[in-house]
């Protein structure tokens, strides 16, 4: 029974070192995560703090320029439902100076990590959807995809 | 020609169920005959899967853009070997190859047990066919592969550029044949549970399976890595994205299953443990499936909704509440029949081992899962990123190393303490040295433990081996290669099981160097200028172009100095592929010594033909590669088939413990 015990609180320690590492984990690296239309009704009261949003780049409201710095651009995110584009009410500006994925591009599911600073989301990372996952949904993969549809 | 695909998937279906029905009716009915034409049924249901698979890929070599599946994932202008990967490129063609894996290795399975294990194998039989056959309902329901268009269309859609790629031929294959040969293992664990045949007669029979899906999940991981690296341009290797980690957490407990089982072999103990490690294993290879089909867990990989996933979590709680409802019916028979005695002893090495793997899979799982559980519990997603998986996962692998070292060469049952000291006094001091060197070297903890257990558990596994040797040489008179290769070839497992030791002595090499000492710079140019990344100076020249009818290329030219000599020129590019029209990231990597220098062109201006190059260094990355050749030696070590003369007494012996049970 002796014995047992050691291992019973050998196995305890164990199981306490792994939730402490844990519960100290999440609080340094956990970001709330929302889609656009989720946040818009929270922005004031998330103030600065990270935010990880998920929503589709508006047509139109890509404006790139390249210099020393960097590629600096600007556009638009808006909800995925939306039914327009540029005129869709609810969208959140996004600053981003850096480099973007492959997929990156008007019209385009991302995810972006920032926070807001006077109403412009100060990206730090922009992410598109993986690759090995992404199929094109119709109408959204290029002019066969579209000419497909319009056969159907 | 067209309908035979269908046909046999839609006949698959129907054998595999039949091989579910009559098995269990050979069983109850105590009918040899019923159980016979179970396995017939199954081996049919192999013939169909192959020829519908078969279909499938005939399809897409011929270019037939009549089939949905073939326009959107191939074109006529890709090359032959990807409209071969075409096959698992896309959910449809992959479930289908999945398929075609699994009741291949069902066939195996059963021409193997012909004249062995009569009891097991109905239920044998039955479980796989339970998996196949809900494969096999996707695939003629849900998500049928051979759908056709309405209109056929004129071209394909082609395969995303990113999966053109040769680590996109092998890595999906290989991840899949280790989900799928997790099911072996599964099925013999629910047929003795069934029987209440739990000797280790289900274990030994799947051993070389198990390793065979362990190998090869290990080989689908590292490939995945791979193509990360190569391909995706980030300059690092695994992200801790829900993908990777839907194919991680099952390695995790498959790896704690392999360790725990030799417990069992050699003590008769742990065997609930290691049926829960089985049954885990098994449902963290669906669950994983589910995990990347389903969308439930928003992530980079923005999953395409494909209404799979309910069909996924209800298979999952069929298998897990049958599998532990058999489990806790037979937990009486499963008592262990020894005790563990001291806490220095292998025995208590190997059950802190499967602690810490298990911990590390539900770290895993928690931290992917938390904007799930967040939601629920909250009513808000929170997600958790890399620094989480690290901080977690970086102390907690360190321990697994430290007890990779302790592990093979702790005595059993109890550790003296003349023992300790003859076995660990050289590892212990070359670990202490390498800790004061990284010390010195680079004034970070992390590096100081990390290199003091590398040193550590590298230095045990050479003195086995020596030890082993020196023995042979002075007991045999052989010479030392001689009594290495003979020391080796005699106790595979053991031998073959520190090579593969090794190989994750390796990895761990790759991952500490690249987390703790990796640098890193974003710059943008103009043509002619320059800047410095580690002993590397890098020149940017200017953008070259070249055209082909698949692709063109727009490439950065940039000269690699070392003090004034130039000592390379990388060119990383930009590769428009025409049919989906969309531009991918060809990196370019230069290796020297296992570090590499690794460029990508991030984005350029047209007109000023300004470029933004991002440069890496990445020290000791090359180990990944090593350590991937050395598992592969060291599990072809285990694996190989031990000549006639030695397996004789052990399937003797498996024979009498049959005996005596029936």
């Amino acid at each position: 029974m002796n014995r047992s015990l050691k291992f019973v609180i050998g196995a305890c320690l164990l199981v306490v070192a792994i939730g402490y590492l844990m519960a100290a984990g999440l609080q340094t690296s956990s970001t709330y995560y929302f889609t656009i239309a989720e946040f818009l009704p929270r922005q004031h009261e998330l103030g600065e703090q990270p935010v990880r949003l998920a929503g589709r780049v508006h047509e139109g409201s890509l404006r790139k320029q390249t210099s020393a710095k960097g590629t600096e651009m600007t556009f638009t995110v808006g909800d995925f439902q939306g039914p327009g584009h540029e005129t869709a009410p609810g969208q959140v500006p996004v600053a981003y100076t850096g480099v973007v994925p492959d997929m990156f591009a008007e019209g385009r599911d991302v995810i972006i990590e920032g926070k807001l600073v006077n109403g412009t989301l100060m990206a730090q990372s922009v992410m598109t959807s993986c690759p090995s996952k992404y199929e094109a949904k119709p109408g959204e993969g290029g002019p066969d995809a579209a000419q497909q549809e319009a056969q159907r | 020609m067209l309908e035979l695909g269908p046909l046999a998937l839609n006949l698959a279906l129907v054998l595999a169920v039949y091989a579910i029905v009559i098995s269990l009716a050979g069983v109850w009915r105590a009918r040899r005959d019923f159980v016979a034409s179970g396995e017939h049924a199954a081996l049919a249901v192999w013939g169909c899967v192959v020829v519908a698979a078969a279909m499938l890929l005939h399809a897409l070599v011929i270019h037939d853009f009549r089939i949905e599946y073939v326009a959107a994932y191939s074109s006529s202008t890709l090359p032959l070997y990807y409209a071969v990967a075409a096959l698992w490129g896309g959910q449809k063609g992959s479930l289908l190859f999945w398929l075609l894996i699994l009741s291949s290795i069902s066939a195996v399975v059963l021409l193997q047990n012909r004249d062995k294990n009569r009891e097991l194998m109905p239920w044998v039989t039955a479980t796989l066919m339970t998996v196949s056959a809900f494969f096999l309902l996707l695939l003629n329901f849900i998500t049928p592969p051979f759908e056709l268009l309405a209109v056929p269309a004129k071209e394909g859609r082609d395969l995303n550029p990113l999966l053109q790629n040769y680590w996109m031929t092998i890595h999906p294959p290989s991840l899949y044949m280790g989900f799928v040969g997790m099911s072996v293992p599964f099925a013999f664990a629910i047929a003795s549970l069934a029987t209440g045949r739990l000797g280790d007669v289900w274990i030994r029979t799947t051993r070389r399976w198990t390793l065979f899906a362990w190998f090869f999940l290990s080989l689908g991981n590292l490939f995945g890595a791979l193509w990360a690296y190569e391909v995706l341009g980030w300059g690092g290797y695994w992200a801790w994205d829900p993908v990777e980690n839907a194919a991680f957490m099952p390695w995790l407990t498959g790896t704690a299953y392999l360790h725990s089982v030799m417990i069992q072999e050699k003590k008769n103990m742990l065997k609930v443990w290691n049926m829960v490690l089985v049954i885990l294993t098994f449902a963290l290879t669906i669950f994983g499936t589910f995990l990347t089909r389903s969308g439930v867990i928003s992530s980079v990989h923005s999953f395409t909704q494909s209404g799979l996933g309910p069909f996924f979590l209800i298979f999952l709680a069929i298998v897990l509440t049958i599998a532990i409802g058999l489990l806790i019916w037979r937990l009486p028979l499963l008592r262990s029949e020894n005790e563990l005695d001291s806490l220095l002893s292998r025995e208590s090495a190997f059950l802190f081992n499967n602690l810490l793997f298990v911990g590390i899979a539900f770290a895993v799982f928690w931290g992917t899962m938390f904007p799930v559980i967040s939601e629920w519990v909250r009513g808000v997603k929170i997600t958790v990123g890399p620094p989480f998986f690290n901080k977690v996962n970086a102390p907690l692998g360190l321990a697994v190393l430290f007890l990779m070292g302790v592990g093979p060469v702790i005595a059993w049952r109890r550790a003296t303490w003349a023992h300790l000291k003859k076995s660990f006094l050289w590892p212990v001091g070359l670990g202490a040295v390498a800790g004061v060197v990284a010390l010195v070297w680079s004034r970070n903890y992390w590096a100081v433990v990390a290199f003091s257990l590398i040193a550590f558990v590298l230095a045990t596994i050479v003195a086995e081996f020596w030890r082993g040797m020196r023995a042979r040489q002075v007991m045999m008179g052989e010479s030392a290669p001689l009594a290495l290769w003979r020391l080796t070839a005699k106790n595979r497992r053991r031998y073959g099981g520190y090579v593969i030791h090794l190989a994750i002595v390796m990895i761990f090499l790759a991952i500490t160097g690249t987390s703790l000492f990796r640098l890193e710079k974003q710059v943008t140019l103009n043509p002619g200028e320059r800047f410095a990344i580690g002993e590397y100076t890098l020149q940017y020249n200017g953008l070259e172009d070249r055209d082909t009818p698949h692709v063109a290329y727009l490439m950065a030219n940039i000269g690699v100095f070392r003090g004034d000599a130039q000592i390379d020129t990388l060119r990383p590019e930009k590769r428009f592929y025409k049919k989906p029209e969309q531009p991918t990231t060809e990196v370019a990597i230069r290796s020297s010594l296992g570090t590499d220098l690794y460029l990508v062109l991030g984005s350029y201006d047209e007109e000023t033909h300004m470029a933004t190059i991002l440069a890496y260094v990445n020290p000791l990355i090359g180990f990944l590669y090593w350590g991937g050749i050395t598992l592969a030696i060291g599990t072809a070590i285990v694996i190989w088939p031990a000549p006639v003369a030695a397996r004789e007494p052990a399937y003797a012996a498996g024979r009498a413990e049959e005996g005596a049970k029936s």
